[in-house]
């Protein structure tokens, strides 16, 4: 069974609501609708009702799949703006929060933090800008955690690392230049992502061009720092580096490079790189010599899960962003 | 509401997104250099304008103002 089945017989045994502010778009309204048949959600439309109805209708849809949710219902409206106020980390009053929610995207989002949705899709025609700032200011970051991030899920034919061909690697979408902070809750969060997705037990590794102290630079200087963060911050999680890449991944040069015990030492299942230039790089590299599936962007860092879906992407690939943020926000209830 | 008085709100609000004084705080104050602010502190002070003074200022043009005062003038220009 691949990582995808797993993920996908996850979600139809606990399907969640997800608000699609863009259902107006063709292939996402597509996209809701196959995952809603399949049975791994329940899709929620938001927007103006009738509309997205008639569009329904029109493109052959069963409406029976969807729910509606029409952004001009002023009771409905006002429910989720009682509910949406008083949580304690809220920044928008009722006038301010009205106001952002005449946006379909910020109308679904206030429904996602009141506990109406588990998840908000969205990205298609917003842009990734528009879904990070609503996230920010809708749902919130975690506490103690001071960036937004991302992880990909790479699926590497041949490669044989800790948790198979799968390896999680980050931050390769999102914090272009992250200080030793920011990079530390890059590690913390993706330590999250991947036991809310996959279950695992997080093994996170630092990398940079050096195995701890093989070399030294004010770029290692920034890996060192931020591991020393991360490990201060979550003592919990098996977080170790800085490594260079193999000495993260392969046991035989683990063996050699790194002389003390680490629970991480190539073993990592979750590796983060030190900026996005490297990340970037890096995530093309498995792809075209390791002719890698990687999938994701999966934001991280959120109060709850947060999704962005490429405006390229074909159909099928949204359904399957829709189901793996379905399965996230499902084991982070 | 005039310029000084919105200058003193404005400059209240950042004192309550970023938890610092008030008195410790000028038009000159820079967010990068003085307040060391990260985002989250920015979308609370974005959405406490918005909720104080009705000015909807965006994220991405909060950010760019490099010190208090060029905050000022833009939430005056949305006013």
């Amino acid at each position: 069974m691949s990582i995808l089945d797993t993920i996908y017989a996850k979600a139809k045994q606990n399907p969640q609501k997800v608000a699609f502010p863009e259902a107006a778009n063709e292939k996402m309204m597509q996209a809701a609708f196959e995952a809603g048949r399949d049975g791994y959600i329940y899709p929620v439309l938001v927007g103006n009702a009738e509309e997205l109805r008639a569009l329904a209708a029109e493109r052959g849809y069963d409406p029976a799949v969807f729910s509606f949710v029409d952004i001009a219902d002023e009771e409905y409206k006002q429910k989720i703006i009682a509910a949406y106020v008083a949580l304690e980390d809220t920044h928008l009053k009722e006038k301010a929060l009205a106001r952002r929610m005449q946006n379909p995207l910020y109308y679904a989002m206030a429904m996602q933090k009141v506990g109406e949705v588990a998840v908000t899709f969205a990205g298609i025609d917003n842009t990734t800008g528009d879904v990070l700032l609503a996230g920010q200011m809708m749902i919130g970051l975690k506490p103690n955690i001071s960036t937004v991030s991302s992880i990909g899920l790479c699926d590497i034919p041949g490669f044989e690392g800790s948790e198979g061909s799968l390896l999680a690697i980050g931050d390769s979408a999102v914090c272009t230049n992250p200080n030793p902070e920011q990079l530390a809750d890059i590690g913390i969060s993706a330590c999250e992502t991947v036991e809310s997705l996959l279950g695992w037990e997080p093994r996170c590794a630092f990398v940079c061009y050096s195995t701890l102290g093989s070399g030294q630079g004010e770029l290692i200087d920034k890996v060192t720092e931020a591991v020393r963060i991360a490990q201060e911050k979550r003592p919990d999680l098996a977080i170790d580096g800085e490594f260079q890449f193999d000495a993260a991944i392969s046991p035989a040069v683990a063996a050699k490079k790194v002389k003390r015990e680490s629970k991480v030492a190539g073993k990592a299942n979750v590796v983060i790189w030190p900026d996005l230039n490297v990340g970037n790089v890096g995530v093309k590299l498995i792809q075209q010599f390791g002719h890698a599936d990687a999938y994701g962007p999966m934001l991280q860092g959120f109060n709850s899960v947060v999704c962005d879906c490429s405006r390229g992407a074909p159909v099928s690939e949204i359904k399957g962003n829709i189901i793996i943020s379905a399965v996230r926000a499902a084991n982070m209830k | 509401m005039d310029r000084a008085e919105l200058e003193q709100k404005i400059l209240e609000l950042v004192a309550i997104s970023y938890k610092k004084n008030a008195e410790d705080l000028s038009l000159e104050t820079s967010f990068k250099n003085d307040l060391g602010g990260a985002s989250v502190q920015m979308v609370a002070l974005v959405a406490e304008i918005e909720n104080e003074t009705d000015a909807c200022v965006t994220l991405q043009d909060a950010a760019a103002c490099e010190t208090i005062g060029d905050l000022v003038d833009l939430v005056e220009n949305e006013l």
